[in-house]
């Protein structure tokens, strides 16, 4: 068995809203391993938002025992948890989030900047090749179509090296050959590089290609079903 | 795949390309932004320069009187001000026996006297003023000391003006112009010059026929625009024999002590005040103090607007970025990261307009100058305007300074922002 990257046990995260207490998610045990896709199913307002951003460090649990990457983050401080994210953790977003005024080569470098190391433009390359994007080092986001601005996204959190993916509603602004491309990519990444990958989704048909499949109602876990490939 | 391991030795330089690309997706908001500390810096700049200039030129000025002290009557000192620097036309006199006293002063190394009076230009000249500007100041001198005192005047030469010398003590005809008089009176040497003098104590003007036997090179002073003639000859034009303006005075050994013991000694003469330099320098700067002030207080204002221009120009940046700053923060990103970044922006566009700013101060220099000039007589000649490279380096410190505080809160505000809550916000 792989070793697992994120574990979590009994994870709660309740938020006030006035005098109301809404329990965003009410006791979650998962545990994901290198080289595992899991997506995460459900409809709006679920919870599955809120579990990824705890299983990232993005956000830290009201109650319960989270592990990323073997170091525990209950009850870490924003600045403690980057220090849990930083070259461990890549992200990919529904909206792209590419900044407009950088080419995708530098969309693709810019968490290096923030990690403090040297762009390495074979590195770049090399990645922008894995996402079949090599033609359009030197393009503006506006120059690409949706699936490629995905794409891109896609070699900007693989830039660094990280262990974990975490892509929420990554097919969500896609048409579906371009979805099915994109999960294919995550396929192939998480056999070839071990990449552990977290995912978010509504499509059903996408959600169904993980290994693992977690559908998520009311901020609980109602299902969890194995891949049938 | 390979992994990235090395580090970035420079980074700043990256995070400056990523500022200016942050800065140039709002190029018309970053410009206004830009405009508006460069307004301010230029307005910091050509008061910084006309400040700077305006006590160059006084020194000048002063310096190029070649006497450090002068006695005259006792009047207003920014008069006495003016008119040791420009002439003038509310004159006083000096008591006949001032100069035979002063003279004798053991501190002296040397003396000359001055009569200045106002001549009416009416009929004399080529050119029509309209009954504007329609005087001359005619200063009678002693050649002899007044070259000792000013040894650096000389005659302009080339066509029409060769062979030109100072008149002789007795002449009654003859005049020397100084270069802006002969210029505008179209004077060459051996030219005909009319001057209607009014003698004291008489109502009617006596029409002079002068000739030119002298134009004097420019000095950059008072003297260029001034009509020469004899001491004594003047006095008698002017119906006033043996009085005198003033005693210009230079002390063997000058200094603040000396020119106080000079004072002590002197002022036991009735009607007479002693006015060293650093008075006239003090006096004249008096008079554009408070215009300064209002200038000052002006580019304050500019300061300000500019300062809280910049602040809620990089506000809306930042708010308009909340997701893409909470996606920096996922992508790993540092609290000080995204204050840097936020930082350099602010600074960026603070140094851009003060760069601008002091380049419009630059080339817009000789119109403040000329502006300056039409609304108020400063008492100097020559340029008062003068922005070194001292004045732009301080006032683009300045900015990148106002830069440094304007960034302080919209950065705090970036660098504290929650990614979970910020990528939540912006989708």
């Amino acid at each position: 068995m792989n070793e697992i990257m994120i574990e979590g046990r009994g994870l709660k995260r309740y938020y006030q809203r006035g005098s109301e207490t809404v329990k965003a998610l009410d006791g979650v045990d998962i545990a994901i391993r290198a080289g595992e896709i899991v997506s995460i199913l459900g409809p709006s307002g679920s919870g599955k938002t809120t579990l990824i951003n705890l299983l990232s460090g993005l956000d830290a649990p009201t109650e319960g025992k989270l592990v990323i990457g073997g170091k525990p983050v209950a009850g870490l401080s924003e600045d403690q948890l980057v220090e849990v994210r930083r070259g461990m953790l890549g992200f990919v977003f529904q909206q792209f989030s590419l900044l407009p005024t950088l080419t995708v080569a530098e969309n693709v470098e810019l968490p290096l900047l923030f990690l403090g190391l040297r762009a390495d433009p074979a590195r770049t390359r090399e990645i922008l090749a894995a996402v079949g994007l090599s033609e359009r080092a030197e393009h503006l986001p506006r120059e690409l179509s949706g699936g490629q601005m995905q794409r891109v996204a896609i070699a900007r959190a693989l830039i660094a090296g990280p262990k974990i993916l975490v892509a929420d509603e990554p097919t969500g602004n896609l048409d579906k050959a371009t979805g099915e491309s994109i999960i294919a990519l995550f396929k192939k990444l998480a056999a070839e590089e071990g990449l552990a990958i977290l995912l978010t989704t509504h499509n059903t048909v996408f959600g169904a290609e993980a290994d693992r499949a977690i559908t998520l109602e009311d901020g609980r876990i109602v299902k969890e079903e194995m891949a049938t490939m | 795949m390979t992994t990235q391991t090395r580090t970035d030795p420079f980074p700043l330089r990256r995070y400056v390309v990523l500022a200016v690309k942050n800065l140039r997706r709002r190029m018309v908001r970053t410009s206004l932004t830009a405009a508006g500390v460069a307004l301010a810096v230029t307005v910091a700049v050509s008061l910084g320069g006309f400040m700077l200039g305006y006590r160059g030129a006084i020194d000048e000025s002063i310096d190029m009187l070649g006497f450090q002290i002068m006695i005259m009557a006792k009047g207003c000192p920014y008069e006495a001000a003016t008119m040791m620097l420009k002439g003038g036309t509310g004159l006083l006199y000096l008591p006949a026996d001032v100069y035979e006293k002063v003279k004798e002063d053991k501190e002296i190394e040397s003396i000359t006297p001055i009569f200045v009076g106002v001549a009416q230009k009416q009929g004399s000249g080529i050119r029509d003023d309209g009954g504007e500007n329609n005087f001359l100041i005619v200063s009678g001198i002693d050649v002899a000391s007044y070259q000792v005192m000013k040894p650096w005047i000389t005659f302009k030469k080339g066509q029409g003006f060769d062979g030109g010398r100072w008149f002789t003590p007795e002449s009654r005809t003859e005049v020397v112009l100084g270069f802006e008089a002969a210029e505008y009176e179209q004077r060459k040497v051996g030219d005909t010059f009319y001057a209607s003098i009014t003698p004291a104590g008489t109502p009617n003007a006596v029409l002079h026929e002068l000739k030119v036997v002298g134009i004097l090179d420019r000095t950059g002073t008072q003297d260029d625009g001034t009509v020469f003639l004899p001491l004594d000859v003047t006095r008698e034009y002017f119906g006033r024999p043996g009085q005198l303006t003033i005693l210009g005075i230079k002390l063997k050994q000058f200094s603040g002590e000396k020119m106080r013991e000079f004072e002590t000694r002197w002022l036991k003469l009735p009607e007479v005040q002693v006015v060293g330099l650093q008075q006239v320098k003090s006096t004249l700067v008096g008079l554009v103090a408070t215009a300064q002030t209002m200038i000052a207080a002006v580019a304050v204002i500019a300061i300000l607007v500019a300062f809280i221009g910049v602040i809620n120009t990089i506000l809306m940046s930042v708010y308009e970025r909340t997701a893409e700053i909470g996606i920096m923060k996922a992508l790993g990103a540092r609290r000080d990261s995204i204050f840097q970044l936020i930082w350099l922006e602010t600074v960026m566009i603070c140094f851009a307009g003060a760069v601008a700013g002091s380049g419009v101060a630059v080339i817009g220099s000789s119109v403040v100058e000329r502006a300056i000039k039409a609304v108020a007589d400063l008492g100097v000649s020559g340029s008062i305007v003068r922005i070194t490279p001292a004045v732009i380096g301080y006032a683009v410190l300045g900015a990148v300074v106002l830069g440094f505080f304007a960034g302080l809160y919209p950065a705090w505000r970036a660098s504290s922002m929650r990614p979970v809550e910020a990528i939540g916000k912006g989708n």
